[in-house]
Order: structure tokens, then sequence, then C-alpha cells
């Protein structure tokens, strides 16, 4: 039955080692298309992308413009916008005249080679901290000295561009693939066919007995007449291995029954015995006949078992000398060895061990056999000297007595099965030759000489097990100290907010402390910006989008393994290494005791005409953000602006009521909560929402608008230069888990993302979440728009002018 | 001695039933692990022995439920299982000693009197041996009658190869039973009691050899 399923398999084996010549071919031919099919898709990648780059710089260009101090630009949303399209691409982009200098955006981007000023798009690679494409083009326009160049670069990260690489690619390499199968399917019937000689040889060889070795006969084609012999050679050694295998049970059998034979022999004389005098004679002489038998049927069995066990599997590293010493303290407590001198010499062997693969049950065998012959064989005053000894590369094991020895011409005959040198104290014949056995199980050898005690001495040795001593040497090794470690947070968030999620997370994770700094938004984006010396981050989290994104943008983030399941949804991500934790609207809050929740405006156009019409009863008591200190008001005021073409209107309407401006939205719900303001807006909801009942809280309502609510979401990132990467990105997965949404929800003045996992937050009858006026600010390049310098003092600018230049109120 | 033989070869029970009661022991014999095990609970025994491959419950699992009882009494495993590692499994199982079969009935026999001799010496004062005798509570040792001159160190030395009679001790754990905490032991003081003792023991049946390099052992020389 066995031998059917080897024939079997060799058929098959040939077959598919033809066919894998084959596919090595067409392996080849894929390789080379492959080349050429990259190079194309490459090309077209960027052709389509270049696109973007273009539409870009164009749009930029057409809004640069000229006035009193010189060429100047306003950075139009759409540009950031068609450069969105590319969703995980981080942007750099320079507008510069070269009478003017630079005007804004990243200065000194690498220009391309062999530049000569035209209105024509030049594109070309060039590396950043990663590589970028860029779109370098130029515009003339008209000063009071004449015409000037102004030139705009763009330049992208080539994330859209590798993936749309890599999708053309492998769809046409799947369909090449597809082809190639089909040839190779053709190959396989060819194989088949050819080799159906071979077939035929296997069939004959399957109809055989497995008695018949004599050669196939037959007329084999030329190409397999090789393969023809080999399977002949090899039907001879089969037959030759099976003589001597037949050879050796015969001894076998020959053994078993000869001593069988002369023990009944001995009984039967012994029953026939006329004189008790013989009859117990005959006994005695049967008893030590039986041990005879018992001593062979044993190392029969041990040989059979010591070539059973001499493959690798049962190798595993151990220490021979503890085997050694145990086997010995074993054999000492049998009678037969107490009047011989046993000692065992082992000083030499360097740092007390042996370290050798072996397989203990083999070796206990190997020992206990060159005992039994050093005692059979030792004399009347036998003494027996065990020797274990090493250098770097074997180690010894070697047994000498006192007995006679074998003469050096002898040795290699005492190996052999079933020989004995000396009639008088022979034994079974067997036990040298499952020493030998052993030995060969495990790489050793075994020599034969002569001892010092005058007899023989019989060594094997070992190969010494190197790795045995790094094994135990690292186990000596004392373990790591677990002191605590530290995880540095630095966040533009309330300590209160962020406390209970500390906790947690030290909770699960012990032997960690967190380190945790409050910031401004606009000191901490500094701060990861410049890369303050010694205060290395960990995680940084902020509220101001804007300012994470430009972190991320600028290549300072590092990339993060997110489990799918808790991933936040795709406005509130962005290239796999800003993640938003929150859901944060933006909410006017105001003083229930002054206004009544009826009276007030129910989209953005009503609320400046309500606070035109209430600027009598709201002057110096309207309360917003100061646009230069806090990160999240500049945020919200700008998306504002996009939003709604009353933004603009809604500044100078502020200005003109006197508006008074804030670092933080808890100044602003205690400036309610004591009466000095009226109103505030663009307040971080959930801070009104999530304040605790008490009689000043009581005061405070909290207004969302119909037509639409701005949602911030404060968002994390991973700077590159954290010193504790691993545990970072723990955090953050931390802050996202069910778990740590479940308490910022129920512990914190904050409102989770995942809504359904931490709680619905109502207001009055309004859910929150999931309804259409609530809009989330996307992350993205998008938010870069507002980053602009020019932007940013423009914008800036124009509230100064409304709110004047003291508007900040401490 | 009370003994216990838990053997299912009828056969071979026959012969050490034979042997062991022509010893002037009074044997029983159980063929089934079960029944052993019923057996074991409500009756005592000085010694038994236990084969491995037993109908009903093994004899591992015998073993294993009369040590879980708090059963002290010492058990020699009878085994034909050579290849397997028996010294680890029998002995860690709570075995005494073990033998493997075909065994020597006479090496049967020593090894039944050294468990008989070991568990005696530790319940009762006085350990004798042929010719010898000690008597623990007095601290005195005889040989033919004749007392023996022993040092205290020399009688806590002889006290410690008693309790481990048949039982190879190292140099280095023969120093630790026999010194103290803040005394420093020295091997070499060891080795100088050990030949002092067997001096003075010289005639006795009760022998101490020396392996050397390996460690010392104490047998009784009247097992023939």
């Amino acid at each position: 039955m066995s031998t059917t399923t080897i024939e079997a398999r060799r058929g098959h084996s040939l077959k598919r080692r033809l066919l894998a010549g084959m596919a090595a071919a067409f392996l080849l031919l894929l390789l080379l298309i492959s080349l050429l099919l990259w190079n194309y898709a490459k090309a077209a990648s960027n052709r389509t992308y270049d696109l973007l780059l273009a539409g870009a710089a164009l749009s930029v260009l057409e809004r640069v413009s000229y006035n009193s101090r010189g060429p100047t630009v306003d950075l139009p949303q759409s540009a950031m916008d068609i450069l969105a399209l590319a969703p995980d691409d981080r942007v750099v982009y320079r507008v510069f005249s070269p009478s003017y200098g630079e005007l804004t955006g990243t200065p000194e981007l690498p220009k391309p080679k062999d530049l000569k000023p035209s209105v024509d798009p030049v594109f070309y690679d060039a590396k950043l901290d990663e590589g970028f494409r860029f779109v370098y083009q130029g515009r003339q326009i008209t000063s009071t000295n004449g015409r000037e160049w102004v030139f705009v670069q763009v330049g992208q990260t080539l994330n859209a561009r590798k993936s749309q690489r890599d999708t053309l690619f492998l769809y046409g390499m799947a369909g090449l693939g597809g082809v190639s199968l089909i040839g190779l399917a053709f190959v396989w019937l060819a194989i088949r066919t050819a080799l159906a000689p071979l077939r035929a040889i296997a069939e004959t060889l399957h109809a055989r007995t497995p008695r018949d070795l004599s050669p196939i006969e037959g007329d084999p084609p030329l190409e397999i007449s090789d393969l023809f012999r080999a399977i002949n050679s090899f039907i001879a050694q089969l037959g030759r291995s099976r003589a001597l295998t037949e050879s050796f049970i015969a001894d076998v059998a020959h053994q078993t029954r000869t001593s069988l034979s002369a023990l009944q022999g001995q009984l039967e004389l012994a029953a026939d015995a006329k004189e008790p005098e013989r009859m117990r004679d005959r006994v005695g002489r049967a008893e030590r006949q039986a041990e005879r038998t018992v001593q062979l049927t044993n190392q029969l069995l041990a040989n059979a078992m010591v070539i059973h066990r001499s493959d690798e599997t049962h190798l595993e590293p151990m220490d021979l000398r503890r085997l050694v010493r145990d086997t010995l303290a074993e054999l000492l407590r049998e009678r037969r060895l107490r009047n011989v001198v046993i000692s065992l010499e082992e000083a030499n062997l360097p740092s007390g061990s042996a370290p050798i693969r072996g397989d203990a049950i083999s070796i206990r065998e190997a020992l206990r056999n060159l005992i039994d012959n050093a005692v059979r064989h030792g004399g009347p005053d036998n003494s027996i000297l065990i020797e274990l000894d090493a250098d770097a590369e074997t180690v010894w094991l070697a047994v000498s007595d006192a007995g006679p020895g074998i003469a050096p011409a002898d040795r290699a005959r005492a190996i052999e099965r079933f020989t004995s040198i000396n009639r008088k104290t022979a034994g079974s014949g067997l036990g040298l030759a499952i020493v030998r056995s052993v030995a060969e199980g495990h790489g050793a050898r075994l020599e034969l000489g002569d001892s010092a005690l005058g007899g023989l001495r019989a060594t094997i040795a070992f190969p010494r097990l190197l790795t045995c001593i790094l094994l135990s040497f690292l186990m000596m090794l004392p373990a790591a100290p677990s002191s605590a470690r530290d995880l540095v947070i630095h966040a533009a968030t309330d300590p209160g907010a962020i406390q209970p999620l500390v906790d947690a997370f030290e909770a699960q994770n012990p032997g960690w402390n967190v380190i945790y700094r409050e910031y401004q938004t606009v000191d901490l984006y500094q701060e990861v910006l410049n890369g303050k010396p010694g205060a290395p981050a960990d995680v940084v989290i902020s509220s101001a989008m804007d300012l994470q994104v430009d972190l991320v943008n600028r290549g300072l983030a590092r990339k993060l393994w997110i489990p799918d399941t808790l991933l936040p949804p795709g406005w509130a991500r962005w290239r796999s290494e800003l993640f938003g934790f929150t859901w944060e609207p933006a909410a006017i809050i105001y003083d229930k005791r002054v206004l009544s929740e009826k009276d007030l405006p129910t989209s953005h156009p009503d609320l400046v005409a309500f606070i035109r019409k209430n600027e009598a009863k709201l002057r110096g008591k309207i309360g917003g953000y100061d646009l230069r200190r806090s990160g999240i008001g500049y945020l919200f005021a700008t998306q504002d602006t996009i939003q709604s073409v009353q933004a603009q209107r809604l500044t100078e309407v502020l200005g003109r009521a006197g508006a008074r401006s804030y670092c933080c939205t808890s100044e602003m719900l205690d400036g309610i909560a004591s009466g000095e303001l009226s109103m505030a807006l663009n307040v971080i909801g959930s801070y009104a929402l999530k304040r605790g009942p008490d009689a000043a809280n009581d005061n405070i309502g909290v207004h969302f608008l119909e037509d639409y609510n701005l949602v911030m979401s404060r968002t994390a990132l991973v700077p590159k230069t954290a010193p504790e990467p691993e545990m970072a990105e723990k955090f953050v997965t931390f802050l996202l888990s069910v778990d740590g949404q479940a308490i910022i929800a129920e512990k914190t003045p904050l409102i989770p993302l995942h809504p359904e996992r931490g709680g619905l937050i109502a207001q009055g009858d309004l859910p929150l979440s999931g309804n259409p006026s609530f809009l989330p600010i996307r992350l993205g390049p998008g938010l870069l728009t507002f980053l602009d310098k020019i932007k940013r003092d423009a914008f800036l600018h124009s509230w100064i002018s409304s709110f004047g230049d003291d508007g900040y109120n401490p | 001695m009370r003994m216990l033989l838990v053997e299912d070869n009828d056969e071979l029970a026959e012969t050490i039933l034979d042997r062991l009661r022509s010893e002037g022991h009074s044997v029983d014999r159980e063929i089934n692990g079960d029944e052993a095990n019923d057996l074991l609970r409500f009756s005592s025994f000085d010694i038994v022995l236990l084969d491995i491959n037993l109908p009903g419950r093994s004899g591992y699992e015998v073993l294993r439920s009369m040590r879980s009882r708090g059963d002290a009494t010492p058990v020699i495993v009878l085994t034909a299982r050579s290849e397997i590692d028996d010294r680890v499994v029998g002995l860690d199982a709570g075995a005494d000693d073990y033998m493997i079969k075909p065994f020597d009935f006479r090496e049967l026999s020593a090894r039944c009197r050294v468990l008989a001799r070991r568990r005696a010496g530790a319940s009762s004062n006085t350990f004798s041996a042929g010719n010898f005798r000690f008597d623990r509570a007095a601290k005195q040792a005889h040989v033919d009658g004749r007392q023996l001159e022993l040092r205290a160190r020399e009688v806590q030395l002889l006290e410690i190869m008693i309790d481990n009679l048949g039982r190879m001790l190292t140099k280095e754990e023969v120093a630790d039973k026999l010194y103290t905490f803040d005394e420093t032991p020295s091997l070499n003081a060891v080795e100088q009691l050990v030949t002092r003792l067997r001096r003075k023991l010289e005639g006795a049946q009760l022998i101490i050899k020396t392996a050397r390099g390996l460690g010392y052992i104490a047998y009784v020389n009247d097992d023939d």
C-alpha cells in the first residue's frame, strides 16, 4: 500500500518540475512586459494628477494682483480643494516674484532645471523629506515698473499617483497573468503527453508484488533510458539491503533459539536427574542460562529501540553531565556494583556543564552498556573510571576498566553485532554495537583504546552544542528592570477633560506613567513645529484642526495602525496620521436671564439682523474668541467665511456692538454665569452642554442654528520624534476604543465621536449627531488655505479693524 | 513484614509470592487496580509492589491516589517498559523505587529490605542490620555488641547515611545536611569525616561506599 503512494507521488513531482521550468520562462516574459507596463502606468497616473497641480496653480495665479506695495495673492480655497481630490497627499506651495522676493508659502522650494520664465506649466519631481511632484508656472502682471513676473510652485506628495499607478499596473498584470495561465495549461497538456512512457513504467512497477526485485525489462525511449537504468540499480540495492536485514533476523533468531534451547536442555536434564546433587547443579546452570537469555533479549530490544530512535527528531539540547551523574547514581544501587571501585572524573569540564544535542534515553542505554561491559570484563579487583571532558567543539564521555582490554587488531571486530572477543566473559555480543548505534545517531564517534587502569577505554565523542551555552547564559541574565516608563502627552485641552482618560489608560497599562502638559493651541503648534529640544511629546492633542493638519502636511507625524473597527469616519482622519476622537459642535451660549430661547435667531443671516436690532441691549455684552490667540476661534471664524457670505458682515456688526474677545470657552461661560456677558458666539458647545447643574449654570442656555452648525473634532497625532511611539499609538487607539469613548461620554465634558459607543447627547428634542445641520469640518489640505500668511494677515486685519487693536479682554 | 503485591500475570505473581513468603513475609496479592486501590484505603502494609499495566486503573493512578490520601507506605513499581523514562514518571508520581522486568529476585528482596530498614530507621529509635545496631536516642552504635566511640559529628553523619540507606548522596548534599547555616561547610572536612567513620565501622555489616567524583552510598551487607 505504502509503495503505491510513493510511486504516485514521484510521477506528480516530475510533471510539476517540468511545469515549474515552463512557468519560470513565462515569469521571465511577464517580468519584461511588466517593466513596460510599469512605465506606462507611471506616466498615465502622472498625467492624471498633473492636471490637479496645474488646476491649483492656475487658480492661484488668477488671484495674483498688484497693489501699492507690490504683487500680492489672495489664496483661493478652491486651490486647496482641487488638491484635496488626492485625499491623502501632503501639499506645499510657494508664490514669489524675482523682483519682490517671496510672497507667501514655503520659501526656497526646489526649482526645475533649465528654468526659463514661461506662462506654460513645467512639471518635475523633487525630493523634500519624501518624494514630491511639482508644477512651476509664471504670469506677468503689469506694475508701475512695467511687466513683472510672478511665479507659483505647487507640490504634492505621490500617494494618489502611486496608488493609481499600482491599480493600473495590477489590472494590466492580472490580464497578463490570466493569459499566462492559459499558456501554462497547454504546456501541462503537452507534458502529460510527453510523459506517457514514464507512466507505463510506473504501471509496471505498480503491478509488481513486493517480493519481486528483478530488474524491469523493456525498451525505454531514448530520453528516459537513464532513469530506467537508475530504477534498476535501485532495485538491485534494495535487494542487497533486504538480504542484510534478512540475515540480521536470521542471526537474531539463531541467537535467541540457541539460548532458549540451552535453557530448555538444562531444565530437561535437571528434570531427569536421579540424584538431588546433580539436579541442583543442573538447575544452577539453567538459572545462569536464563540470566544470559534475559540479557540477550534485553539487549536485542535495546538495539532495536536505539536504532528506531536514531533519527534527528529525538535530539534536544541537554547537559550530558547531569545525565551521566543521574545514571551512575542509579546504577550504584545495584548489588553487582558493590565490590567495584567506581569514580567519576569531570574536574576538567569547563563551566561545569557538557551541553550537547542528545536523546537522554539512548545515551543512558549506551552508558549502561559500557558500564555492563566494564563490570563483565573487568576481572576480580575491578575499578571503573568514567571521564567527562570537553573543549570548544567536542564533549567526551569515556569509560575505562581494569580488565584485560581488547587487542588493537580485534577492536574493529568487537563493535560488530554478535561478536565477543573473550569467550569466557562473553555477553550477548550486542553491547558495543548498541553503543555504536547511539553514537551514530548523535553524529558522535565511538573509539576504543587502552585505559590507564590497564583495560579497555571506550570513548564517545559528541559534537558540543554551542548555542546551548548561549542559551543558559541568556537565562542567567537578570530580567530587565521593571521601572515605570513615561508617556508624555502635550495637549490643548483642559486637564479635567483628559484626566479620566489618562487614569483609565494608566490602569490598563501597569508600569506606565502618563505625564500631561497643557498648552494653548498656537503655543503647542509652535512647539511641535520648532521641535523644542529636551521635551519631545509622544502624543499631541489639539482642538485646532487646521494647525494639526499643517503639522501632518509638513511630514512631522508618524503613521499609526489603528484597527479598522475603531477608525473614525472619513472626515475625522487624514493620512493615517491624524485622528479625531471627539464630536464638538460650535454653539451660541446666552444668559437665560437676559435673552429667551424663542427670540434667538435661527440662522446665520438672522444672527446679523438680531445683533443689529438688539445693539443697545447687547452692547459690550457679546463674547467671542480672540482670533489671534485661539486656534479654535480662528478655525471656526474662517470656516464660517467659507460657509456663509454673511460672515464678514457679522464681524462688522460685532465690532459695532462692542463685542469682547476671550481666550477660551471656559472664560466665556464664566462671563455668562456672572452676568458680565449676555451672549457668546462659536463656543465649544460640549463644555456648555455638560457643565454640571448648579445655580450659576442654570442661567446658561445653549443654542444651535438651523442653517448650519460647525462641528470640530479634537485630534491626536504622534510626532516622528516621539520617544515611545508604540505606547503613543496604543494611547491613540485607546482614545478611539469603546472604553475610551465611553469614558469621554461619561467622565469628561467632551462628546465622543461615536455616539453609539458613548451614548447620545440630546439638547431638548434635538439629537445632536445625525442632524443634517451639523456640519463636521473635514481634515485635509482644505484647512491649509487660511494658514497662508497673506491670507491670515488679511483675515486678522479685518477682524482687528472691527474689534479694535485692544479687542482682547484680559 | 506485611506486603501487598499488585500484579496481573499469574505466573510472575506466583514466583514473587513464593520467594517473599519463603523469606517469612506475609504477602497479599491483588490483580485489579481498582480493587488494589480499595484495599489500600482500609488496610495498611509495610511495602507495596505495584505493577503498572493493570486491569482497572493503572499502577500510576493507584500510586497517585495513595499519595494524595497522605499514605506514605513505601512503593516499588514493577514495569516492563524500559524505554520510557520510568524513573522520572514513577518517582515523580511518588514511588520509592522501581524495577524493570525481568528482574533478579534477589535484587527485589534486597530493595524491599532497604526500604523496610529506611522506614523502620526513621520511625523507631533503633536501627539494626546484621551485626550492626544504632540507637538514635542514646546516640550509640554497636558492632557485634561492642560499642563504637563516635564523636558528635560522626553520629550525625551516621544518622544521615541511615536515613538515606541505598540512596546515593553527593558530597555537597552531605555537607548541606551536616552543617548549619553559620558554619562554613568544607568538602574536605566531609571527606575526612567519612573516612574516619568508615574506619570505625570496619567489620560492620553497614557499609559506606565512596564513589569518587560522585558521592557516598550506604548499604547493608547481609543480602546474600
